[in-house]
């Protein structure tokens, strides 16, 4: 499936050339480009993309600023025309910095990295006993005993403690493989459930400080057999 | 951005690195005039900025606004004029004041209105080129 970007770039010729190169690749669909910071944050967040091109000096804020304020971390290629960014786009774990004009076999370099890297997440610590995702713009650490449950919205989840609600662009077939499997389990395709938080599990449901969850049928057995029943 | 061909030749003005050009697009000649076109499109509304920018002795502005040019004039084959472009952004963070950039402003200017003037030159030409293949 190919890549979902997004351009934001104030020189036209560069962003025209840019498209250019992802239509000619056969591998990223350019949804739309911006000129300019603002503008590609309200389309930022409203529509997920996989992928960033994302020039650094523009009119009003800068691409670093537009990252810091996305609240999910799509895979970020720079695109400017200087190499003293290389520190910072170290810094927000860009996957690649590509110097204008590029030619489009470098552009094809990119791309290997970008298919290769591993899949982006909003995890950036899995330690056994808590997790850090971003939301809003920041990184929260969120203990494993403070997390309920994480439930699917798309290509959102939402991470609900005691008391707050987390959004961050993340799935949860992702999240299964990240979290700490001792205390969470996936109860549904749309669910993963801390098992220490059970109230109670009434046939086809299981309660959590009042939030009713489905269990699938393929996860019930599973469930079943981590929960202490004497 | 086609494969090389050896079909049909168009010979750019010298001071148009025609190698560079060739890197970036091989010799899809209808890409190039489009890149000409759009860069001219743009060429005054920065130019103004940089001008503007000068003027009101902003040095901040004035660096973006030679910041956001230079790699047009990349994008163009004119590298001799994006090198220029460069250090006068250099010497733009080094300058507290707008007197220091006063002859590399002088420079910067003249080198802009001439890539300019060669830019469309080369675009009338390679539009004719385009126009008439064989």
């Amino acid at each position: 499936m190919n890549l979902k970007c997004v351009i934001v770039e104030d020189l036209q010729v560069a962003a025209d050339y840019l498209a250019k190169c992802c239509e000619k690749s056969g591998q990223i669909d350019v949804q739309a480009h911006f000129p300019n910071v603002q503008e590609a944050l309200v389309y930022l967040n409203e529509h997920a993309v996989d992928l960033l091109f994302l020039d650094v000096e523009m009119p009003g804020a800068t691409g670093f600023e537009l990252l810091d304020q996305l609240a999910y971390f799509p895979k970020v290629v720079l695109t400017t025309s200087k190499s003293e960014y290389a520190y910072d786009a170290f810094e927000y774990n860009v996957t690649d910095f590509l110097k204008k004009p590029f030619t489009y076999q470098r552009f094809l370099e990119s791309l290997q990295k970008l298919t290769t890297s591993t899949p982006e997440n909003n995890i950036t610590s899995t330690a056994t006993d808590h997790i850090f995702i971003k939301s809003d713009g920041k990184l929260v650490r969120l203990n494993n005993d403070d997390i309920l449950y994480i439930e699917s919205m798309g290509d959102y989840v939402k991470f609900v403690t005691g008391d707050k609600k987390y959004v961050t662009h993340n799935t949860i077939k992702n999240l299964e493989e990240k979290v700490n499997k001792g205390c969470f389990i996936k109860v549904h395709r749309s669910y993963i459930i801390n098992i220490t938080k059970i109230d109670d599990i009434r046939e086809n449901d299981l309660f959590i400080k009042g939030n009713e969850i489905p269990i699938s049928k393929a996860h019930r057995s599973e469930v079943m057999k981590r929960l202490n029943i004497i | 951005m086609n494969q090389p061909t050896l079909s049909k030749q168009f010979i750019f003005n010298e001071k148009i690195n025609s190698d560079y050009l060739f890197s970036l697009y091989a010799d899809d000649y209808p890409y190039i005039e489009e890149v000409f076109s759009v860069t001219l499109q743009h060429f005054d509304e920065d130019f103004e900025a940089i001008q503007v920018a000068y003027a009101g002795g902003d040095i901040a502005d004035l660096k973006k606004g030679v910041h956001k040019i230079k790699p047009a004039f990349g994008f163009v084959g004119l590298t001799d004029i994006q090198q220029i472009c460069g250090a006068f952004e250099d010497a733009c963070q080094e300058a507290t004041e707008k007197e220091a950039l006063k002859v590399g402003y002088k420079n910067l200017v003249a080198s802009l209105e001439e890539g300019k003037l060669v830019l469309e030159a080369e675009y009338r030409k390679l539009k004719d080129f385009n126009a008439n293949p064989l």
